[in-house]
């Protein structure tokens, strides 16, 4: 009884039709917001958060109305009035759009972006992610490789104690500031400042509209090395020259950094060529001439506009360009989306639905028009 | 039944965002590049000095004193370093008597032009050809980073300022902001 009253309850129409208004408003709101917020603040906001917060009132964020949207349509299926021939174009119709919303879902919830940069002449295994930062600890004492310890960015917030079994100390997060500017002291600092802070301060800074304009500080400790390594340190990203402490003859380097994520190939960047509109600045073309590098096996490849590189689900798009003094670098969007070939997939099926529905309806249609003109 | 429902998904919702992953990784690679660990530099900026240049991100515009050109705070693991640009007429007095001046800034004894020459180092930039010299005084603990750039009927010179380590660990991003400098048009 219970469960057939779950099922009654889950399959009503009415929860779509609330659920698709509630998410247009969504998408009215996230869109008006995104002016003020910017793009991923808004986002997150709206369209991916679980619930969303009108001032103290909660409300559904996108990623529940969704997922509502998707139980209700999956419930669809337990009406028995639906499995006849009659129907079928309906029930495509239904799967293309469950379809839709599952490959929604895994692009929500495992894709990943962010960017490749390449100096001509240069080689990249990596890619940096938009929006998330990493504190890097890279053990360089040994002569072949480096150690590296990643603590993420969810771990980087004040009063965080940070610790690792590769690690001869702990570091203390102090303040981590979401967008921050070095400035130059202006008395002498104390001596438990080391490094960068010994000369400079962090400034706290309101974080900026678009979240990749930030530049992300911290303020952090290094305790129970047992050496004069202890004390405080600041880092901040883009700091052109390191944090480097030594521990018990171990060398440490500290970077705050994007998020990294290493590829099982490498890309070569042989030349990058920028074409502009005769008498303008505005760029007619780009493309990046690479050599794709994977298990010894070299691969000349063109990207430009238009025309990404596809390789083991990855997506390399032309996105910008870097102009330098003696070389170009360029800068490639990479993605990584599984849910890629859903949208594809889910509108040839529905397109199959509303044929084969309208395939059935039309004979009816006609044979009613005609009765019609006979009355 | 309808609040049990709706209590049910939220704990659902709830246990979702519950996040198990410790959020550290270790990984091993071969040694870095230096390509891999180079700074970024920010875009070119067009200045009302008659030069266009691009510099480290990291690199903080400073006041100095008025004959300066540019004035920058450069930080480094240790400490900080000072960076000038400055642009005197002509040749500015020539290599040699820049050097020695430098140099007896330093405490050390001064040096002819033909041992001043073998210890520069020629580089290729946007104004062409020019000259760094790296002058350290170990005992003192300073160094300087030195380029001499001519630039047509003038020539800027630039100084960096820093601990003997320090100027070691600059040296690319000084390069690299030499190599940048160009006439603006």
């Amino acid at each position: 009884m219970r469960i057939k009253d779950i099922i009654n309850f889950l399959k009503q129409p009415k929860i779509f039709v609330f659920a698709i208004i509630w998410m247009m408003m969504l998408v009215v709101l996230g869109t008006l917001a995104q002016k003020d917020m910017g793009l991923y603040t808004a986002q997150n906001r709206y369209f991916s958060a679980w619930i969303t917060w009108f001032w103290f009132v909660p409300m559904p964020g996108g990623r529940l109305t969704l997922v509502i949207i998707l139980i209700n349509l999956s419930f669809f299926f337990f009406k028995k009035s639906i499995w006849k021939i009659k129907k079928l174009g309906i029930v495509i119709l239904h799967l293309g759009g469950i379809l839709l919303l599952v490959g929604g879902g895994l692009t929500a919830m495992f894709s990943s972006e962010g960017n490749m940069v390449i100096e001509e002449g240069a080689q990249s295994n990596h890619v940096e992610d938009y929006h998330f930062m990493e504190l890097a600890i890279i053990n360089t004492s040994a002569v072949n490789f480096d150690e590296f310890t990643i603590f993420d960015q969810p771990l980087l917030k004040r009063n965080q104690v940070l610790a690792h079994a590769n690690l001869n100390f702990e570091i203390e997060i102090l303040n981590y500031l979401e967008n921050c500017e070095p400035t130059k002291r202006t008395s002498p600092a104390g001596i438990q400042y080391k490094g960068m802070l010994k000369n400079f301060i962090l400034n706290e800074l309101k974080p900026e509209k678009e979240d990749n304009w930030n530049r992300p500080g911290m303020i952090y400790k290094i305790s129970n090395s047992g050496t004069n390594a202890d004390g405080m340190y600041g880092i901040f990203l883009g700091q052109s020259i390191s944090q480097t402490v030594s521990v018990n003859d171990k060398d440490y380097t500290i970077i705050l950094r994007r998020k990294r994520t290493y590829l099982p190939f490498s890309i070569e960047l042989l030349d990058f060529k920028k074409i502009l509109h005769p008498g303008t600045d505005i760029p007619k073309s780009y493309s990046s001439d690479i050599n794709l590098i994977e298990n010894g096996v070299v691969r000349k490849i063109l990207i430009q506009m238009n025309e990404p590189l596809r390789h083991k689900g990855y997506t390399f798009f032309q996105s910008s360009f870097i102009e330098g003094p003696n070389s170009e670098t360029t800068v490639l969007a990479v993605v990584k989306n599984y849910g890629r070939l859903f949208p594809y997939i889910s509108s040839i099926i529905m397109c199959i639905g509303l044929l084969f529905h309208l395939s059935q309806k039309l004979p009816d249609l006609f044979r009613k028009s005609k009765e019609k003109i006979a009355v | 039944m309808a609040i049990k429902l709706i209590f049910s998904i939220l704990i659902l919702v709830f246990l979702q965002s519950c996040d198990q992953d410790n959020h550290i990784r270790t990984y091993q690679l071969a040694k870095t590049k230096a390509a891999d660990t180079k700074p970024r530099f920010e875009v070119p900026e067009k200045q009302s000095t008659g030069f266009n240049w691009t510099k480290p991100a990291s690199w903080i515009p400073s006041f100095g004193s008025s004959m300066r050109l540019a004035s920058f705070d450069v930080p480094f693991s240790n400490g900080t370093g000072d960076l000038s640009v400055i642009q005197l007429g002509g040749t500015g007095g020539g290599i040699e008597a820049n050097v020695n001046r430098w140099r007896r800034q330093l405490n050390l004894e001064p040096q002819s032009l033909s041992e001043i020459k073998r210890e520069m180092i020629e580089n290729k930039g946007g104004l062409g050809f020019y000259n760094v010299i790296r002058i350290t005084n170990e005992e003192l603990g300073s160094a300087f980073l030195c380029a001499i750039l001519p630039a047509g009927n003038q020539t800027l010179f630039v100084k960096l300022s820093a601990d003997p380590k320090g100027i070691h660990e600059i040296e690319t991003d000084f390069i690299s902001f030499c190599s940048s400098l160009i006439i603006s048009i």
